[in-house]
């Protein structure tokens, strides 16, 4: 048996022993500098963990790497902002979120860093666009992050088919039209198109270069939506003509159903991003290897644009290495480094590097990624994208399920934006 | 005050009560840090504005909220739809197992394995079952000469809720099974060998004896899906993240969705309060029934 009772003092030192014992598992001193880096779970991802594992060896520096799939990513790091925890010290992140993480004012302007190391800010080599997206307000605010990957969408279509059928590459896309359905009649087990159309990010992404084309937008330049314009309503249109030479069940479609159909041969055109190119060619994972073709969006009213979609590094203010990490950005963005991540599969967002002769004898695509990167737009730029996204997403897939026409989806759409604006002032 | 508690607790000294404070102080600690401070901390967000300003603004917001109510009414429908063929199958499939079978074991063991599973990796897997074009399904149906070009599945705008509830149907029907049997194997004898004596025909003996006999069993577990259907979220995000359009979105998804993708803490604090308050209602009523029905509770 215990002795009758334990005498204060004993209590205080059971709880202090309890407290050392907690705060000693949160905080373990670390003998070596060390960095935690947010990546994304994915090939993008996979290029920085390499280039963290041999920024280790070279300097020492502990890396530790925290991987989260694509939908946790945005609410673990954004969590980190608002609350300043200090859990990470660098943010690879998507180029659409930049505005809402800026918005917190948590991230760490880059100038002033440059300018410690008397640097005026970063080299010139970088494209334009890529750099833009790093900026709040877009393109000409303060530098809050730098590209790693430079990601813009292309057109994927299948040669060999368009020769069959004595077609160009699609320049508009009344022409990709024209030819889906010659290709869909003529071919009975490949559909003419293939489509991310499930509701979210996904169909948003699909959309974005149509509804640019034939002349429309989500937002005007003052902010106000503007989805029921007569040329938005043209574009979704299209897009469920299009739905007509897609397999069954596209609606239901994102990036794996997309890829599954272009793989297998039974899809004749897609909008993709660049990180299926190496899928194409790969004889285990195609059946179609070297039959298809990359161009540049196509147009339509206007001339045809991409939306660009960079995975960016960006330094939370709640760091508590933030010399450290500005350290890791700057070299992991450098030429020799990107050189080794675009060897690893990641586009990069250097123009001497899309124009490296080596680079291009293993990506017969880079050309066409240059030129699409070089005039890509981005998507809003609002800290409410995210929100704006979704309710898009849900009315387009309404759409292309059937259940709404293209009006009456895009008044509903803009109907909800209006609300959301307003409950945002 | 002092002396009263000592005379309550007669029995226990003061360095005895010491002690037992002291003893019980841990898992105090721990219920109070991983459960009552959550609790309280999402009660203030749902009460106050990202500036820390008091506000029923977001209680408000949610009565005129068409969205959320049509993520409740479509919770709703998958609840009702998936318990209503979880408990009938799982019935079905208790009464039939509980004979002397061949191969019974062997039956036993094989409808647990859906169970076994993680309901994401199940729901990847009937991803891949129901597409249109690679699918097992559709290409199953097509070779034995079915037309399957209307047949979307989670790609429908009207299959998509039918589609995801089969999924939890084939996933939990398991669960059900086990509990009814276990309660079907728990039954007393006699009134069986009364009954047979008397004559009664099959559909008597159930309707009369079983049935009677296994409610409490089937409203604990009725009772356990229930709470677990209510907030599914996994297996729908999975499978269709909410779509095609919002056919698919249940409260728990845009829950998810207000809180942690439009980082509004706020109102998704608020969004779960109703829930738990339905969920709440529910479960209550659910327990009542479960009281009311066992002979010993009395009303009095």
């Amino acid at each position: 048996m215990l002795p009758g009772w334990l005498p204060k003092t004993d209590l205080v030192f059971l709880l202090l022993t309890l407290a050392v014992l907690l705060l000693g598992t949160c905080q373990p001193s670390p003998p070596v500098p060390q960095l935690t880096i947010a990546v994304n779970a994915g090939v993008e991802g996979d290029a920085l963990k390499a280039a963290a594992a041999d920024y280790e060896q070279r300097f020492g520096v502990r890396v530790q790497i925290v991987e989260l799939p694509y939908a946790n990513l945005f609410e673990k790091q954004l969590v980190d902002l608002l609350n300043r925890t200090g859990a990470y010290d660098v943010l690879m992140l998507d180029d659409p979120w930049m505005p809402r993480y800026a918005a917190t004012g948590e991230l760490t302007p880059l100038e002033p860093l440059f300018a410690q190391k008397a640097l005026t800010g970063p080299d010139d080599d970088f494209l334009a666009p890529c750099l833009a997206v790093c900026r709040h307000p877009y393109g000409n605010g303060n530098l809050y992050a730098l590209p790693y990957v430079g990601n813009s969408q292309l057109f994927f279509y299948r040669q060999d088919l368009f020769e069959k059928y004595g077609l160009a590459a699609p320049k508009t896309w009344a022409e990709v039209g024209r030819a889906a359905r010659a290709i869909l009649r003529g071919e009975r087990k490949v559909y003419g198109y293939v489509m991310r159309a499930a509701q979210g990010n996904a169909v948003v992404a699909d959309f974005m270069p149509l509804l640019w084309a034939f002349g429309g937008d989500v937002l005007d330049a003052q902010g106000n939506p503007v989805l029921n314009s007569p040329e938005a309503i043209a574009a979704l249109q299209f897009m469920l003509e299009l739905g007509q030479v897609s397999p069954p069940g596209y609606a239901s479609f994102n990036a794996d159903e997309v890829a599954a159909h272009l793989l297998q041969g039974t899809a004749a055109m897609s909008i993709n991003w660049p990180a299926w190119i190496p899928a194409v060619d790969d004889p285990s994972k195609s059946r179609v290897v070297g039959k298809i073709g990359f161009s540049a969006v196509p147009g339509g009213k206007r001339a045809g644009v991409a939306a660009i979609g960079n995975w960016l590094l960006a330094i939370p203010r709640g760091s508590r290495r933030v010399e450290l990490a500005f350290d890791f950005i700057l070299w992991a963005t450098n030429s020799e480094q990107m050189r080794i991540s675009a060897e690893r599969g990641n586009p990069p967002t250097r123009r001497s590097l899309f124009q490296n002769a080596s680079l291009r004898a293993k990506y017969r695509s880079y050309p066409v990624q240059l030129h699409s990167l070089e005039t890509s737009r981005p998507r809003p730029r609002t800290p409410l994208w995210n929100e704006i996204e979704n309710v898009l997403g849900v009315y387009l897939s309404k759409a292309n399920a059937g259940e709404l026409g293209a009006e009456d989806a895009l008044r509903q759409a803009h109907a909800q934006i209006i609300q959301i604006l307003k409950r945002n002032p | 005050m002092a002396e009263t508690q000592e005379s309550v607790h007669g029995e226990l000294g003061r360095a005895d009560r010491r002690l037992a404070l002291l003893l019980l102080a841990p898992a105090v600690l721990v219920l109070f840090t991983l459960s009552a401070y959550p609790l309280f901390y999402s009660i203030r967000l749902s009460l106050t504005t990202p500036t820390g300003a008091w506000t029923p603004g977001h209680f408000q917001r949610i009565f005129s909220d068409r969205l959320f109510g049509t993520a409740l009414l479509q919770t709703f429908l998958y609840t009702a739809g998936a318990l209503a063929l979880e408990l009938a199958l799982g019935l079905l499939l208790a009464l039939l197992l509980n004979r002397s079978l061949a191969g019974r074991n062997l039956f036993r063991t094989l409808l647990l394995l859906p169970m076994l599973m993680p309901p994401v990796v199940a729901a990847v897997i009937w991803r891949l079952l129901y597409n249109p074009s690679f699918g097992l399904i559709n290409g199953t149906l097509q070779s034995l000469g079915v037309d399957t070009s209307g047949l979307l599945w989670i790609a429908g705008q009207r299959t998509a809720l039918a589609s995801v509830i089969l999924v939890d149907v084939w996933q939990w029907t398991p669960f059900m099974f086990l509990l009814l049997l276990a309660g079907l194997q728990s039954l007393p004898a006699e009134p069986y060998e009364a009954a047979q004596m008397d004559g009664a025909t099959r559909w008597q003996v159930f309707r009369d004896i079983t049935w009677p006999l296994l409610r409490p069993t089937v409203l604990v577990a009725v009772l356990l899906r229930l709470l677990d259907l209510l907030r599914v979220f996994d297996q729908i995000f999975i499978l269709t993240e909410g779509g095609p359009g919002f056919a698919t979105e249940t409260a728990s998804l845009y829950i998810y969705r207000n809180a942690f993708r439009f980082v509004n803490f706020h109102y998704g604090a608020a969004l779960s309060f109703v829930l738990l308050a339905i969920t709440t209602v529910v479960s209550l009523w659910l327990i009542r029934m479960l009281r009311g029905r066992t002979p010993a509770a009395e009303r009095s």
